[in-house]
């Protein structure tokens, strides 16, 4: 490797016009310190760029031509505050999404979870519930939600509603029932719900083990001992030292050989790392040490 | 090395063979001193030996020389002849002086010698001269006589024996002296051994002498290099030697040679040792500290600090990167330009400085350490492809070695190919990094794009629909047209005909109320006059059989009545008539149809107003007391024992909200009819408003009735924008509450518009077609939610109205059960009994929307029919549903493998079937 990579090696970001983005980004600085007054709500810590984009999609749909007039609207205007809150929270999400996750989960998590008598799950940033119905019916077919408690939390008071409902869209089931059966579903994906012209309700079965409520990742801190955390694609809209600090709430919420579930494209390269083993690499499954078996 | 005596091998030798010859020189020379006495003796014996013999000869001679001469005078008288005698004469005196001198040292010589003399002299004497004398006196008698006596021959005699004696003794001697001589000679040849073979002892002592302190040195240094070797690499032995020669040189030599060896060795060591301690390092920091840490020890350093190079902005700095005991964070944090300071020029020009008074230098060095008085300071620079890429400094309070120079050498190449490595690793993994946070940016980006996707998506959807719509419509339109000119007739013709039969239903309606109420009139005018039996011609028993008629008449005349009421309501022919009521007459005029019956059955009949209720409201009077009337009255048919109370309040305005949500909820009168009656189970109580619906059959045979009357009440609720609720608990009793508006007017403006509206055009719609299909219609919408569809009655959602769907099973019973639950659902259904026929029906008419798929059939099974549907070209993605014999995952499993969307087991249950049919018609987004 020759001497010159010790110089020029942070590649400099390409940005055509640089003084509209400085403005920009001042302007979004001032937007996020307005939502923290009002709501409460954190994002400084948020990826820049991710919210960038959610605030000129907002702004392309609402017509506004600065992030200034946005927020004037989110500071005069009621609901509209609610309205960009929703936006920020990013909602994707399918039940058994990546199957081959909950085949893994199913084939080497839920045997170390069998000889446990009680268990706590908390999917940290469920968003509308996809996973937490998806994972109840795991531990269904396993055997093991009556023992179980699921924690499911999010940000968005929307999302929490919904998911409490448990009914999803009819035009994505097509797609959950194929990732129930590629996640090594043993019985019938119609079993667990009804419909009706327009949704899937789930069972009231599946859903008693569950319970919801609001929390930050970005600015609450930990609520339980948890024996699995799921925060899959939540820690993606964070930037680095905000996803640091998350990782140490997640981390100080598990037991001694818990597992943490993230999500499948996601890295845990943080000061928390050293305290996990890579239990499944591949599944983004990681277990806390020590683990006493 | 002290300057002592040196023996060395040289010199060895040399003395050895010095000694060796000295001795041979010694033995020599004694042997030829001895050689040479011996030949002189034996010479000077040989020479005295001849003059001795020779004296004793002359002596003899020269006495018979003067006999002869003598006598020859004595005979001659000539003198002549006395010539020789006188020779003698003078002669043998001096012979015999000589022969003395040779033989007169030996006494018994001595005498014989001094006999020889006298002997001789006294011949002379008397016998030589006297004759003599005689003769030349020529007395030659007195010869004559002298002779006759003749005394001198006795002399010569005796002296002829005596000479002979001594030369006889002389040999005696000789002989003697020669074994004697004989003796030594031998002595001397065994001397002669004696002396070689000591000569020879002392030669071979010092060769042994000498080589032994030769060869033991030597044997001494192999064996320590034989057991180096053996000991593999152990170079801590050293050669001892005693002696001081070359083989100590050799030794030393060694030994020189086994301390650098084992100096490079230890360097070698050393530098393995932090060589593998850098490998794998990834952080450079770590990598630096650990560095420190290791070979400061190594070196014997107290302090020590490293200096990586850094640039930025094109000007590259020294930056420290970790210190072995440190000074501090704000020390450690030193950096230094190139060229600046120690640190600096040591990068700059890639050199080591070693400063070993650095006090002295104190002042003008800026040194990372200056402040510690250290012995010596040493900073190396680590170099990798010819650049210096960081410094390192140490302190030490002892002066750094050779050796330790040479570690530090050493150690630099690797260093600096570990630190590019590190460096690397970290680059990569900062990379890595920057890619992960990019793969994790993408993945939001991503999940951001989905969520807008499916916004986009579910608008598109909706546009889309439209577009299908429109895009059929066009492509059918043509046809249509046509079809519509053809049908247009038809519909004439049948919208003629339609309009009869509506006419022919009403009037039929209309008749039958009159042909039925016309005869029923006269049963139940006939029956009452019977049962009162006025004058008395009728029995007890018969009184009882006339007052069953016409209780039963009455009954057939209620359900009349409510028969024609409900399709009355379904033709839309129910008039409201507004009128201002009076809430408070209520209970009183409810108390006159109930009292009775309340009596008849023991029932206590209670009312209860509440004050806060408004005393008049404006609805529909006798629709109002029609409901409350059916209500009272279905209380009262359930209920045997307790009470039945009519309560008339404010409703409650939650609930009000909730069930009148177009109405001002503060504005609804409630009235409440409960009762202790059998209740209503609670899955039963959304059916008992259904048109001849009630609990059970039983209820029907115990209770009679036909089930019309809730749902009359409700469509009559419904009209006066009111409604009933039903709480009920088996075997408790229920309770039916009525909501009304206040105020039917302000109620629901809004609402009644858009029903006109819709009524408006459905009428535009089928002009003239009224009735039946109006009623039908209303029907639809009139129809209250079930359980699962209230979320959305927007039926244009529902996904069976239809939709074709290919049932493929041989049981026959199971077909039945089926077709008719589908067919129920609106959906189109066509049967295959295996699959060979379902692959014939397919190939004649592929559009079927969805296709339920039994397992175990005959001929082709299902997974067989299935593996066949998925290849054929237009069944690639038909949703096939694969019906399962219960609770056989292998079937399942292989259902999904033959191409299966999705499984059910049997027995089926029809609502879990429908819920499969509704996700697999429903058209998906795509993620």
């Amino acid at each position: 490797m020759p001497i010159e990579w010790w110089q020029n090696k942070v590649i400099p970001y390409a940005d055509t016009d640089e003084e509209p983005a400085e403005l920009e980004e001042l302007e979004i600085e001032l937007l996020l310190e307005a939502i923290r007054r009002r709501s409460g709500f954190d994002f400084h810590n948020y990826l820049h760029s991710s919210l960038r984009r959610r605030i000129r999609n907002r702004m392309t749909q609402d017509k506004l031509p600065t992030v200034t007039s946005l927020l004037n609207r989110v500071l005069h205007e009621e609901g509209f505050l609610d309205k960009l809150l929703e936006d920020f929270s990013i909602k994707v999400t399918e039940m058994f999404r990546d199957p081959e996750f909950f085949l893994s989960f199913r084939k080497h998590v839920a045997p170390i979870l069998r000889e446990k008598k009680e268990l706590r799950i908390w999917h940290a940033g469920c968003a509308t519930g996809e996973e937490v119905y998806s994972m109840a019916i795991l531990l269904q077919e396993e055997g093991l939600l009556e023992r179980s408690t699921i924690y499911a939390t999010d940000m968005s008071k929307d999302a929490i509603a919904m998911a409490k409902k448990g009914r999803f869209p009819l035009k994505r089931m097509q797609a959950y029932t194929k990732n129930y059966l590629q996640a090594g579903g043993t019985r019938e994906f119609s079993a667990y719900y009804d419909t009706d012209h327009s949704y899937a309700y789930f069972h009231d079965q599946i859903k008693k083990q569950m319970m919801f409520a609001r929390h930050n990742l970005a600015t609450d801190g930990s609520i339980n001992e948890f024996h699995v955390i799921l925060c899959r694609n939540v820690l993606i809209y964070f930037n680095p030292e905000l996803q640091n600090r998350v990782h140490g709430i997640l981390t100080d919420s598990l037991a001694k050989g818990g597992f943490l579930a993230l999500g499948s494209k996601e890295s845990f390269i943080s000061s928390h790392k050293s305290q996990f083993i890579e239990f499944m690499p591949d599944e983004r499954i990681f277990r806390k040490l020590p683990v006493e078996d | 090395m002290p300057k002592a005596f040196r023996a060395g091998i040289r010199l060895k030798i040399a003395i050895g063979y010095l000694l060796i010859i000295c001795c041979m020189g010694a033995a020599i020379l004694l042997v030829t001193n001895r050689i040479a006495s011996l030949q002189n003796e034996i010479e000077t014996m040989t020479a005295r030996d001849m003059e001795i013999t020779n004296l004793i000869t002359t002596i003899r001679y020269n006495v018979i020389n003067m006999e002869t001469s003598q006598r020859g005078f004595l005979i001659t008288g000539n003198e002549d002849y006395l010539e020789p005698y006188k020779t003698s004469i003078m002669e043998w005196e001096g012979q015999f002086k000589a022969l003395q001198r040779f033989i007169g040292d030996s006494p018994s010589k001595q005498g014989e010698l001094e006999e020889i003399k006298t002997t001789i002299e006294r011949w002379i004497s008397t016998t030589g001269e006297p004759t003599i004398e005689m003769r030349r006196n020529n007395q030659t008698d007195a010869i004559i006589q002298f002779f006759q006596d003749d005394p001198g021959k006795r002399d010569i005699e005796q002296l002829r024996g005596l000479l002979e004696s001594l030369r006889v003794k002389h040999l005696a001697d000789n002989e003697a002296y020669l074994n004697d001589l004989d003796v030594r000679n031998t002595a001397l040849t065994t001397g002669l051994y004696i002396l070689v073979t000591a000569v020879a002892a002392v030669a071979l002592l010092i060769v042994l002498l000498v080589s032994n302190s030769i060869v033991q040195t030597i044997k001494q240094v192999v064996a320590v290099i034989g057991e180096i070797s053996r000991a593999k690499g152990d170079l801590s032995k050293r050669i001892t030697v005693q002696s001081n020669d070359e083989i100590r040189d050799l030794a030393n030599a060694m030994n020189i040679l086994l301390d650098n060896l084992e100096a490079k060795g230890w360097v070698q060591e050393k530098v393995a040792e932090v060589a593998t301690m850098n490998q794998g390092m990834d952080d450079l920091g770590k990598l630096a500290s650990s560095f420190l840490s290791k070979v400061a020890p190594m070196v014997s350093a107290s302090h020590g600090a490293f200096y990586i190079r850094r640039s930025s902005g094109g000007r590259d700095r020294l930056e420290q990167l970790a210190s072995y005991v440190g000074f501090g964070e704000e020390q450690d944090n030193r950096s230094f330009k190139l060229g600046e300071g120690l640190i600096g020029q040591c990068a700059q020009d890639k050199r080591a400085f070693l400063l070993n008074q650095p006090e002295d230098y104190e002042a003008s060095i800026q040194s990372g350490l200056a402040e510690f008085r250290a012995k010596s300071v040493l900073v190396v620079p680590v170099e990798f492809q010819g650049h210096a890429i960081a410094v390192i400094e140490f302190a030490s309070l002892e002066p750094f070695t050779t050796q330790h120079l040479q570690l530090l050498e050493a150690i630099e190449d690797h260093l600096g190919v570990a630190i590019d490595n590190a460096a690397g690793r970290m680059e990569v993994e900062r990379l890595l990094g920057e890619s992960q946070a990019l793969t994790e940016e993408l993945q939001a980006q991503t999940e951001e794009l989905q969520a807008q996707s499916e916004e986009l998506q579910m608008q598109q959807e909706e546009m889309r629909i439209t577009t299908e719509h429109l895009e059929e419509q066009n492509l059918f339109a043509e046809q249509k047209t046509k079809e519509l000119e053809y049908a247009k007739a038809e519909l004439e013709q049948y919208a003629e005909r339609l309009k009869q039969s509506a006419q022919y239903k009403t009037n039929f309606l209309a008749n039958m109320s009159h042909e039925l109420r016309t005869p029923l009139n006269s049963i139940l005018i006939l029956s009452q006059l019977l049962y009162e039996n006025g004058n008395g011609s009728l029995t007890s028993e018969e009184e009882g059989y006339a007052r069953v008629i016409h209780s039963s008449g009455n009954d057939l005349l209620t359900l009349i009545d409510d028969i024609l009421d409900l399709s009355k309501i379904e033709a839309g022919k129910v008039s409201i008539v507004l009128d201002e009521v009076n809430v408070t007459e209520i209970p009183d005029l409810m108390k006159l149809s109930f009292d009775p019956v309340a009596e008849k059955k023991g029932v206590l009949f209670q009312h209860e107003m509440q004050p806060d209720v408004p005393q008049i409201i404006r609805t529909d009077g006798q629709r109002l007391q029609q409901i409350l009337k059916n209500l009272l009255s279905n209380a009262f048919k359930f209920t045997d024992s307790g009470s039945v109370t009519l309560k008339i309040h404010k409703a409650d305005p939650i609930v009000a909200k909730h069930r009148l949500p177009n109405a001002d909820p503060e504005r609804i009168v409630a009235f409440s009819i409960i009762d202790t009656g059998i209740g209503i189970p609670k899955d039963k109580q959304e059916l008992i408003f259904e048109a001849f619906q009630q609990v059970d059959g039983n209820t029907n045979r115990i209770y009679g009735g036909t089930g019309l009357g809730l749902s009359i009440c409700s469509e009559f609720a419904r009209l006066l924008h009111g409604c009933i609720v039903v709480d009920s608990e088996l075997h408790k009793g229920s309770s039916f509450t009525l909501y009304m508006p206040v105020d039917y007017d302000a109620a629901v403006m809004e609402v009644e518009q858009s029903v006109q509206e819709s009524a408006a055009s459905r009428d535009n719609l089928h002009t003239g077609v009224p009735a039946a299909s109006d009623a039908l219609a209303l029907r639809e919408t009139a129809q209250p939610p079930l359980a699962g569809e209230s979320e959305s009655g927007d039926s244009k959602h529902n996904p069976f109205p239809g939709k074709r769907v290919l049932l493929v099973e041989d049981d026959a019973r199971n077909v039945f059960a089926i077709i008719q639950a589908l067919e129920q659902r609106g959906l189109e259904v066509a049967v295959a009994s295996n699959g060979k026929e379902c692959m014939e029906m397919v190939d004649a008419d592929s559009r079927f929307d969805l296709i339920l798929m039994d397992i175990m059939m005959p001929i082709m099974d299902g997974f067989e029919t299935t593996r066949a549907l998925r290849r054929h070209p237009l069944m690639k993605n038909t949703p096939i549903i694969a019906l399962t014999a219960k609770a056989m995952r292998s079937d399942m499993e292989s259902c999904l493998e033959a191409g299966a969307s999705d499984y059910i087991s049997k027995p089926i249950q029809m609502e879990q079937l429908f819920s499969l049919m509704r996700v697999w018609l429903t058209k998906q987004v795509d993620q």
